[in-house]
């Protein structure tokens, strides 16, 4: 089923301000969106909004060009996986997943058969008949996931359903999620503050922040083409090195002088009406080049180096003390306290309007 | 010997060993939780021995003559009224405990989880309410009475009780159930919702057995209330026959033509039966944690 969001705006009862404004949003079918961001940006209360159970204050939510906003949850064919996971506690395994059907008066041997399925497919037929309190973290996540799949809905909403799990088995179930969304087809919403998860699971991302829509599309474009500086700053980590500085002569000089950057040609272009205008630089922690002997360089001094094993992350100061965070692969040797020069890998550098934020390069 | 040698070579428990002061301390505990168990349980003692002492005559004398017989309770059964004063008993509690658990179930849920107009106000006021003794209202009872009374002649005196039980226990009980609500968690009804339910069938379905522990002690309380309450119904009720348990085995022991003491602790007994019945029957809900396991522990 296709989701639109026309111009939904969101005020809550009490507040001053709207929390969410203007969203627009297509979420195709079969679909699997990621609505990401920082926390207290919004986007639950989209999910809680697509899902009826906080109102629409304007604009309108169309599941495949039917107007939602009036409608009952409970009639919007719609299943969610909350981050609590929410399972009934006095009800065991299986008449949790059994409830929904029950709700709809569906025939007995009809919701046995659809809880045994989703079992089989979640492997949780072993304890279908334990209480919730008796069944471990992960077990419960799966019992929740096949709560909502027994009810085969046209749209899954997920609300960070992973964020109570420890990090072996997230992973393991960020692949099953993915899985499961194949074999389903079933357009999926998933909300997270997490952009592992996001940039793994995702077929379309959306970035929010301040209640509004940073950048809506897949995960490469984010990764390799930021809207603007705070989904260049969100996406990726080490975090982007963000240098403030000018266009003097169609180079960027930083503030303090100590880089200077000849942009490659095809971004010059773009560039040149910013000559003499505050513009910021972005680059990649993994787009340095060490060595440096061609282009420009910059000398710094290697303050911290964090091992990680295939790579080393340095975090390095310039002569003013402002600092970088640079990537190298694993295996280069370099000491602490040493002084090098680095250079950039000019066709990967991202140029940002200081003062509005926005992506100058294509 | 042996297990005793193999115990002092391994000290298991957590805490500190004890020093000498300690030692001192514990034993001084010990000593007063003991007089305090024996000065509760040594007048009940003497209630049953002396309910159940063929020797006692109209007033209870502590001595040793013993002589099992059920004569107390005979005279109980046959010269008093006790058994129409047990089923009033039941009656006004049980009409109580359900009248309370069915409103303070509403009250609950509705202060917990909806925001409304005035919210905020109605609770402090339920509150201040509390404050007040319930004996103050008598005359107001008693004028309400009359006029409902007037209004509608079946309305008797044991039904103004049962209002004024259950009008006392709903404030308080409100405020009880409406904290116990707020600690489950609401994804548990959008989960409900989402499901189908109505908000009646979340309450009904999800909630309500959630909370069953703490509905259970509310229960409990509102039934025993009135087995304990002497004033009100000494006030209130005039007729012998509409008396409660309190009132009608106090006058057992405060009226000179009707005196018999070792009968009113054969009643006092009997009337325990009821309350203990019930406990047990809500044992179950009301030691069990429901609450676990719901949300990620």
């Amino acid at each position: 089923m296709k989701v639109t969001l026309k111009d939904i705006g969101k005020k809550y009862e009490g507040r001053e301000e709207f929390t969410l404004k203007n969203i627009d949003l297509e979420i195709e079918d079969k679909d699997f969106c990621v609505i990401l961001g920082p926390s207290g940006c919004g986007k639950t209360t989209l999910l809680r909004m697509i899902a009826g159970l906080n109102s629409i204050t304007e604009g309108d939510l169309l599941f495949n060009d039917k107007r939602m906003n009036k409608v009952p949850s409970k009639d919007r064919d719609i299943a969610m996986v909350f981050q609590s996971y929410a399972l009934y506690p006095h009800m065991t395994v299986y008449d949790n997943m059994a409830f929904s059907l029950s709700m709809r008066k569906e025939r007995k041997k009809i919701i046995n058969d659809r809880v045994m399925e989703a079992a089989e497919l979640l492997q949780i037929k072993e304890y279908l008949y334990s209480k919730p309190s008796d069944i471990s973290g992960g077990q419960r996540q799966r019992v929740a996931l096949g709560r909502a799949m027994v009810r085969n809905p046209a749209v899954f909403l997920m609300d960070e359903p992973l964020s109570n799990l420890d990090a072996k088995l997230r992973e393991h179930m960020r692949v099953e999620l993915v899985r499961l969304h194949k074999s389903l087809g079933t357009t999926s919403i998933y909300v997270t503050h997490d952009q592992t998860e996001a940039m793994t699971m995702a077929s379309k991302i959306v970035l929010m922040n301040d209640g509004k829509i940073q950048q809506a599309g897949v995960p490469d474009e984010f990764y390799n083409k930021p809207a603007n500086i705070f989904v260049a700053k969100f996406i990726g980590s080490p975090t982007m090195n963000i240098v403030e500085g000018k266009m003097i002569k169609g180079k960027f000089v930083s503030n303090d002088e100590l880089i200077i950057i000849t942009p490659s040609l095809h971004d010059t272009e773009r560039l040149l009406a910013f000559e003499g205008k505050s513009v910021s630089v972005g680059i990649r922690p993994e787009r340095f080049e060490s060595g440096g002997e061609f282009g420009d360089t910059f000398k710094a001094k290697i303050d911290v180096i964090e091992m990680l094993g295939k790579e080393k992350i340095l975090h390095v100061r310039l002569k003013n003390d402002s600092e970088l965070i640079i990537s190298t692969p694993g295996h280069y040797k370099y000491v602490e306290n040493e002084e090098h020069s680095f250079g950039f890998d000019v066709e990967s550098i991202h140029f940002f309007d200081t003062e509005t934020g926005l992506r100058i390069n294509k | 010997m042996k297990w005793f040698k193999k115990k002092n070579k391994l000290y298991l428990s957590d805490k500190q060993p004890l020093s000498t002061l300690g030692m001192i301390g514990l034993a001084l505990s010990y000593v007063v939780l003991i007089t305090w168990v024996i000065a509760i349980l040594w007048p009940l003692f003497q209630m049953v021995v002396s309910a159940f002492n063929g020797k006692q005559e109209q007033y209870l004398m502590l001595n040793d003559n013993f002589e099992f017989s059920f004569e107390h309770f005979k005279y109980l059964f046959n010269e008093t009224l006790y058994l129409t004063w047990v089923k009033n008993t039941i009656f006004i509690a049980s009409s109580t405990a359900i009248l309370t658990l069915t409103i303070v179930s509403f009250t609950g849920f509705a202060y917990s989880r909806y925001r409304f107009k005035g919210r905020k106000a109605s609770l402090m006021a339920i509150m201040l309410i509390q404050t007040i003794p319930t004996f103050a209202g008598i005359t107001a009872y008693f004028t309400m009475h009359s006029i409902i009374g007037s209004l509608a002649p079946w309305f008797s005196r044991q039904m103004m009780l049962i209002l004024i039980y259950s009008g006392g226990g709903i404030a308080g009980n409100t405020f009880i159930l409406k904290g116990y609500i707020d600690s489950i968690s609401t994804e548990l009804d959008d989960a409900a919702r989402i499901d189908g339910c109505s908000s009646m069938q979340v309450y009904r379905l999800i909630i309500m057995p959630i909370a069953k522990p703490m509905l259970a002690i509310i229960a409990l309380w509102s039934f025993i209330g009135p087995f304990m309450d002497y004033l009100l119904p000494r006030v209130l009720l005039t007729n012998p026959k509409s008396f409660t348990l309190a009132a009608g085995l106090f006058t057992l022991i405060s009226d000179f033509r009707t005196l018999n003491q070792p009968a009113f602790a054969a009643g006092g007994l009997l009337t325990a039966v009821p309350i203990v019945i019930l406990f047990i029957v809500l044992q179950k809900q009301l030691v069990s944690g429901l609450a676990q396991g719901s949300v990620k522990g």
